[in-house]
Formats: structure tokens, sequence, C-alpha cells
């Protein structure tokens, strides 16, 4: 499978020189499948991009599908859907796998559907989209298939609510998205159930919103930092760790610094062999 | 008065090299009197930066005043609200404007701001929020300015707003469609209306009406912010999506006697390149046309003095 990252950025869009290499659009990763198949996680910010990209194939025509992995609902995590070109578009097809509450897939539409609620969008409706547009809920720990491949989701505390991690398999190879992940209690080891989902991933992406100076602060905000994800990551015994979700104030160079930071934190904690690739808007990944 | 934007995009927020120049940041902009609180217009993604700025000043010691003027809810230009950091600290005072709806206004607000879309209430924000509904046509003094408002042609409504203070006047208008060929209200227009056939008498009544509306706002203002997102191609192939273009712009300027005229509300996917582009040619329309006003283009960090500053 092919993972490419069309938005890294944590809480809100970050427009500006200084995000100019990491990318300042919020959450929203792809993954091709070895038949090309489309699997889509999160509808931030990157969205927009990722969708437009997309119309100048089967998406343009009428005659795309996709499944859409959708980790929590947080607005960093769904603003793009209203800019996907291709929900407009009638014909194409859309699966969307998310948190419902109480396992209610009707609960989890009616979150989106309160998106697009006109006093905040003018489209006013999911129903105003051409696609097919079927949200189903997810249950943690049951397997579910998206575009043939199998997928496993399990809730991570976030703050006062869960967010969803996905594993997502081929043939063998794993890859597992994690982020809005933050563990409540400061300097814990790992949990367990954690190190079992992640278990020989090829590749985890991790959330590494924070420096552990900013997280004395922010714990209660439910995310990671670089030190949680490095030591997680060599715990679970993964290959390589993706570096996800940068806050919103971290210029590039902050970014350079946490990614080398966390470098050194794998090196010091048993992960030295464990490859860190710093998720860039525009890069791509294989497994 | 100074004039200071710090989001200048419609839509959706667009990071990127090319948006390094106007910025990608959605609608705001922060209008200071000559020693008085700030004037916020619309809480877009540019309100991040200007909250970091003011918890330099006053703010950052929980003695801040702003007030918040909101053309409208839709979500880029309310999306800065929740990283307003002056509203994380008691003491501080934040009065927010916005038209009245069916739905009281701060229910509004309280349903941008909860779970499961925000982890924050509005409730634990510290700072002492109040909220306040105005009917077009409202006038009302923040301090020394007057503010006066109109309605704008665009889906769900939109509001104008006129601040006048320190000798000189300040005009806001956007969203807007021009007001010429659909009426945009609360019902949705699902597609794109004939442009070529004449609108009903009572329709085109109602348009003439807002429009007038929006000159006698304008009337001699010193500096008409409008909403420019579209290029008038653009506008032909969606006219029911609510913005402009800059010839509808330029006509209404012209008539209202507008000093300068500022393109604002710039299309996401617009570069920098492309924003120097749309200037250039227009600026020599101006030109060709012998207008009175000066034609400039918003982009991110631009400050303007009007009267005394």
């Amino acid at each position: 499978m092919k993972i490419r990252f069309w938005g890294v950025r944590g809480s809100i869009p970050a427009p500006g020189p200084e995000t100019n290499r990491y990318g300042g659009n919020t959450s929203c990763v792809s993954v091709t499948t070895a038949t090309g198949g489309l699997i889509i996680i999160d509808m931030g910010t990157g969205l927009m991009h990722l969708g437009n990209s997309l119309m100048a194939g089967a998406f343009g025509k009428g005659a795309g599908r996709a499944s859409i992995l959708l980790s929590h609902t947080h607005w960093d995590h769904i603003q793009g859907l209203g800019f996907f070109a291709p929900v407009f578009i009638s014909g194409n097809q859309f699966t969307v796998w998310g948190p419902g509450p109480y396992g209610s897939a009707g609960m989890l539409e009616e979150i989106l559907e309160g998106q697009m609620d006109p006093n905040f969008s003018p489209l006013q409706s999911l129903k105003n989209f051409s696609a097919v547009f079927d949200v189903r809920a997810v249950e943690p720990g049951t397997a579910f298939e998206a575009e043939g491949l199998r997928v496993t989701a399990r809730a991570h505390p976030h703050g006062a609510t869960t967010a969803l991690a996905f594993r997502i398999e081929e043939h063998g190879r794993s890859f597992v998205y994690a982020s809005d992940v933050g563990q409540p209690v400061p300097d814990a080891p790992p949990p367990a159930d954690a190190i079992a989902f992640y278990r020989d991933a090829d590749v985890l992406l991790h959330d590494t919103t924070y420096r552990p100076s900013d997280q004395e602060t922010r714990r209660n905000r439910g995310f990671s930092t670089y030190e949680d994800a490095a030591a997680v990551a060599a715990a679970a015994k993964v290959k390589r760790l993706v570096t996800f979700h940068y806050d919103q104030d971290y210029t590039d160079d902050d970014v350079d610094q946490l990614v080398a930071a966390c470098r050194a934190t794998l090196d010091a904690h048993g992960g030295a062999d464990i490859e860190i690739v710093p998720a860039r808007e525009g890069d791509e990944l294989e497994i | 008065m100074k004039v200071r934007f710090w989001g200048v995009r419609g839509s959706i927020p667009v990071p990127g090299r090319a948006t390094n120049r106007y910025g990608g940041n959605t609608s705001c902009v922060e209008v200071r009197p000559k020693n008085a609180p700030p004037i916020i217009i619309d809480a877009g993604t540019g309100l991040r930066r200007l909250g970091k700025s003011l918890m330099e000043e006053a703010f950052g010691e929980g003695k801040g005043k702003a007030s918040i003027l909101i053309s409208h809810t839709h979500w880029d230009h309310v999306q800065g609200l929740p990283f307003f950091s002056p509203l994380y600290r008691a003491g501080n005072e934040v009065d927010i404007f916005a038209r009245q709806r069916d739905l009281h206004l701060e229910a509004v607000f309280s349903a941008q701001n909860r779970a499961p879309y925000f982890p924050v209430p509005l409730t634990a924000m510290e700072a002492e929020m109040r909220f306040h509904e105005l009917i077009e046509g409202a006038r009302f003094e923040i301090g020394n300015a007057k503010v006066s408002c109109t309605r704008l042609n665009h889906p769900w409504i939109a509001i104008a707003y006129r601040v006048d203070v320190d000798g000189a006047s300040v005009v806001y208008c956007s969203d807007t469609a021009p007001f010429t060929d659909v009426l945009l209200g609360e019902k949705f227009v699902h597609r794109a209306p004939s442009l070529d056939e004449p609108l009903p008498a009572d329709v085109a009544a109602e348009l003439a009406t807002m429009r007038a509306g929006v000159i006698a706002l304008a009337k001699d203002a010193d500096l008409l912010i409008y909403d420019t997102q579209f290029s008038k191609a653009e506008y032909r192939q969606r006219p029911h999506w609510g913005h402009s273009h800059p010839d509808d712009a330029i006509a209404i300027a012209r008539e209202a006697g507008a000093k300068i005229l500022c393109l604002f509300h710039h299309a996401p996917l617009r570069s920098d390149d492309e924003n120097d582009q749309i200037l250039a040619t227009y600026r020599d329309v101006v030109t060709a046309q012998h207008e009175k006003f000066d034609l400039i283009s918003a982009y991110e960090g631009l400050e303007i003095t009007l009267g005394d500053a």
C-alpha cells in the first residue's frame, strides 16, 4: 500500500511561510491499496487538496469510490468534507467508518449533518451531496473491510473523549494510524493494549503534537509528546514511526527539532532500529 | 484609527507556498480606534494570531476589552473564535455582535464549541462573553465609535458593517453576491439560476433595496472592504454561492463615493501571483474608467491608517 500525507497539522490550519515545509493543513492521509483502491483517513483541510487531485480520474466522471476512516469528529478532522469536490459528483460512492455514539451510525451521521447546519455551512445538509455517502459506525475490536483490506479499530483516550486508531492490513503488511491519542497519566508506561494493537506494524503513524515541556500544561488536551510516541513504538517493535499532528504554533524549525528529539529518544530507549519518518504534506510512503 | 488585516481568505484556510504573501487565513480585520479597545470584524482563522498579539497588551493581564462584529456564522468567519487566547483569561471582556436568528446567538456559538466538535465548551472560557443580536439597520456605539449595518445577498444572510471613529470610516462588506441575478436568503439554492432571464419584479425590487442599503452604508467611506472572491466568469458559473467580483465592487465603490476600495475574501485556490494579476488588471480598469478611488487588495499584515491615528 502507498500512504500519502495531505494534512499533518493539529487543531487548526496554520498558514504562513513558517509552515511551508511540513504543511499547515489539518489531518488527512490517503492509502492506495495494491489493487488501486482508495482509503482516506480523516477529513481535515488536507481533504480539499486530495479531492481536487482525484477529480482528474474516475471521481471526476462519477465513477469513483473510496472508504473514509474517521478517527473522531473534532472540527480539525472533518472540516475538509464540505470542500471535497468528489462528493458533489453524482455516481461517486463513499463509505464512511467512524465512531458512532453508542455504536449508532445514525448518530454519527447526525454529527456530520451538524457540521453542514445552515448556521455554519452554505451546503445546509449532507443531503445536498450528489455522491452516495454511506455512514457506518465502527465497533472497536471488530474487524471490518475497507476496499478489500482488513481494518481493525481501537478507541484511544483523547482528553475528555476518545479517538479511534485504525490498523490496516494488506498481504501481511500493516499500517497503524493513531492520531489524537493522549495518555492521561504523566510518565506512565505505554498501555499494554496499545502496544498489542501496534505490535510489529510496518508503519505506525502516531500523534506527536507536543514536546514534553508543553505537555506539563496541556495533558488534559489528550495529545502525545514525541517521548510518548517513541516509547510505545519501541515497546511495540514497529518498523517505522511517522510523527504527525504537529501543534499549530510550531514552525518548521520547531518540528525539525521535535523530530530530532524523537530520534534521540528512540535511540536511547531500545528503538534504534526504528526508522523515523516525519509526516510532511505531499510526501509518500510505500509499504 | 488603524485597520489591520489578519485574515483575507474566503471559504477555507489555505496554507502553503502559493499563499505566503497574501496569506491563507480566513476573514479577520482589526479596527483599532485611537486609544481604545479593538473592534474586530469577523472571527476567521486570522483571529488566532490577533489574539496572540493582544495577549501582549492588557489582555495578557486579564484587563482587556474587545468587540467582535460577525458578518455571519459560516465556518470561515467564526473558526478562529475558540483559538482566541484572550477568551481563556479571566477578567477579559469580549462583546460579540451578530445578526439575530431563530436560534439564540449564544446557542449558535455554543453549538460550534462543544463535544463532539470541539473539546472546550464556551462556558469553560473564562473571559466574560456577551452576545448582542442585531437586526439589519441597527445603529449602536462602541466607545466613541459609531457602528451601523445592512443586509447582504448571501445564503443564510450576512450583514455588512460600517465603523465611524476618529474622523474616518471603514465599511466591511463580505460576504455578498451582486444584487442583480439571484436573491439569496434562508432557502437553499441547489443549482445556478439562469442569468439571462429577467427577475420577478418583487425579487428585483428586494435586491435593489438591498443594493441601495449597501451604497448608503458605504457613502463616502474612507475604506470599503469588499467581497471579490470570484472573477466575473466564475461568478457567472456560481451566482448562488453568494460572492461577488471586482467589476461589481468597483460599481458599488463608485456609486458610494468610497475613497479606497479593498479587494477581500480571496478564493481559496487563488495563488499570490493570480491575486497580483487581478489587482494589476483592475488598477488598469480603474484608471481607464477615471474612477475617483484607489484600488488595493487585502493581504495579511496590511495596516491602513485613516483619520486621526
